[in-house]
């Protein structure tokens, strides 16, 4: 797989801060991946997330996306369209009155044909399962569908890679769960490359790789298994870890010998099947 | 209870009104209101009249709809009716009094003027969404641009102010709750205690208005916004014959009104 994203020691401080956000991050993302990155508030995953499509510019260092500088103005755009992002605060970013029209928002931007729009706006509806809603107001829907047409009214752009900050920080259980469902289809179903900021360890269960921020730098990178699977890691970074891993920590304390990386709860209790079956 | 605010209401619906091209309805209501402005007798009100029920008919729009739309504006409209029947001069209907029957015509002319003239910009709001409408004036101001006028940044404006207003109105509803919460009181004293005790609302309000904001022109620059150029449109907006039908026929009552004047 080729490199899609890659920053080369980036450093950046927001105007009138004293510290620095990021401290030197160098990071590759390869194309197609379900990339999670995790840690506190303030760690630097959303200044990250934020270099990732020209939002912010490195004051140091270098961001390439899809082989093009983030620090070149004139192509802004061909950087935008590729790399889409969804915030934390699905009012504050849907634009229009109604469903259909707002998903159009980024299209009709491109400077997209009518007809072509059209198709996009429908298939993207379709691929987050918002379709039936198109001719609604996006206020009367409940948090998790706006995030949904958050997400639509990203991909209608085609691009290659999604970048969500925070996207289920202000929604209730079940808009969590749809969001991310939606987000794994995108990345397993429709080959999108996914970076995915939050502060749930749950979320990061199926995701390919795990990023640790803290401070300004990158303190741990490696599959969620591999993290999840070292208690002192997660301990010193302050993290929680998700509840299937903690179960198992508990049950192995208790003298049981069972694998750390069975982080789903299918799998998990698979796991533990087996082991009192032995 | 802030949610009972309605501002430019639509009613979605399928009749050939809501069909119509927004283009048509603006320009047919600008048609209308000077039409109505050149009735000075009571053929003229009749047709004005007849054209506002022909309209609301085909919108299937009940004229209670239209009418409770009228409420907050009866102070305004019973005030212009007593003035207009108190300082008219002509023939007293009883000997002595100051009313006379040329007061009590004018004011039943002026109230019907200020009615239909709110009726019809109604039968626009009800039967057009805000969305066409601002798509419409965008289409109908385009000639500014030649003069620099940002029709675009207009429009845009006007429809992002609109899809604001509930997100916005739900907020104030929070505030207040949490104002209240804490012992603020909004309902008893007079005027000047109860605008002091709005501020606490504004203030909140405001800011938080200002980071949405911000948020949002981060949200629509991600989404490769870069102004009005080269920007296409999903819905484009196309004339039918109905549009052209209805655009004659107003033409037509303009001519006719015009005429009427002319003769009077």
């Amino acid at each position: 797989m080729s490199e899609i994203i890659r920053f080369d020691s980036v450093h950046f401080t927001y105007p009138g801060d004293e510290l620095e956000s990021l401290c030197g991050v160098s990071l590759s993302i390869e194309e197609g991946s379900f990339v999670a990155v995790v840690g506190h508030n303030g760690s630097g995953k959303s200044t990250l997330a934020k270099h990732m499509n020209a939002i912010l510019v490195p004051d140091e260092g270098r961001v390439t996306v899809c082989g093009i500088d983030t620090s070149d103005q004139d192509r802004i755009i061909e950087i935008r369209r590729n790399v889409g992002m969804v915030f934390q605060n699905p009012d504050n970013q849907i634009v229009a009155n109604v469903v259909e029209d707002d998903v159009a928002f980024a299209p009709e931007n491109l400077g997209v044909e009518p007809a072509e729009i059209r198709r996009r706006v429908d298939d993207s509806l379709k691929q987050v399962g918002m379709y039936d809603y198109r001719q609604h107001a996006p206020h009367l829907l409940s948090g998790g569908q706006k995030q949904r047409i958050a997400i639509a009214g990203v991909i209608a752009m085609h691009p290659k890679v999604i970048v969500l900050d925070e996207p289920t920080a202000m929604l209730d259980p079940v808009g969590r769960k749809e969001v991310l469902s939606t987000v794994t289809d995108l990345c397993r179903e429709h080959g999108m490359t996914v970076v995915l900021i939050t502060h749930h360890m749950d979320e990061c269960i199926h995701a390919d790789r795990m990023i640790i921020m803290t401070d300004g730098y990158i303190t741990a990178d490696g599959t969620p298994a591999q993290l999840f699977a070292d208690p002192a890691l997660m301990e010193s970074q302050g993290l929680d870890v998700p509840e299937t891993v903690r179960l198992m920590y508990a049950l192995n304390k208790e003298g049981w010998n069972l694998p750390l990386d069975a982080l789903g709860v299918d799998e998990c209790a698979e796991e533990i099947r087996k082991a009192v079956e032995n | 209870m802030l949610k009972d605010i309605t501002l430019g209401q639509y009613f979605p619906g399928d009749t050939i009104v809501h069909r119509l091209d927004p283009r048509t309805k603006l320009i047919c209501v600008i048609i209308y209101i000077v039409a109505l402005f050149l009735a000075v007798n009571w053929t003229g009100y009749i047709i004005v009249i007849a054209a506002t029920a022909a309209f609301m008919i085909l919108s299937r729009i009940s004229p209670k709809r239209v009418f409770s739309g009228l409420k907050p504006m009866i102070f305004i409209i019973v005030l212009t009716g007593a003035l207009n029947v108190f300082y008219t001069k002509g023939t007293p209907v009883v000997e002595g009094w100051i009313i006379t029957w040329e007061g009590i015509e004018r004011a039943i002319q002026m109230i019907l003027r200020i009615t239909l003239l709110i009726s019809g910009t109604f039968l626009l709001t009800y039967t057009t969404s805000p969305i066409a409408i601002t798509d419409g004036l965008e289409m109908l101001l385009k000639p500014l641009k030649l003069i620099r006028f940002p029709v675009h940044e207009m429009t845009l404006m006007m429809s992002m102010a609109l899809r604001f207003i509930p997100t916005l109105i739900e907020e104030t509803d929070k505030i207040m709750s949490a104002q209240r919460a804490r012992g603020a009181d909004f309902e008893t004293g007079g005027l000047v205690k109860r605008a002091k005790a709005l501020l606490p609302i504004l203030v909140p309000l405001f800011v938080s208005a200002f980071r949405r904001a911000d948020e949002l022109a981060v949200a629509m620059e991600s989404r490769c916004y870069h102004g009005g150029e080269g920007r296409t449109r999903m819905k484009q907006l196309r004339f039918e014959t109905r549009d052209y039908v209805t655009l004659i026929l107003f033409v037509l009552f303009l001519a006719v009104m015009i005429m009427l004047k002319r003769m009077s």
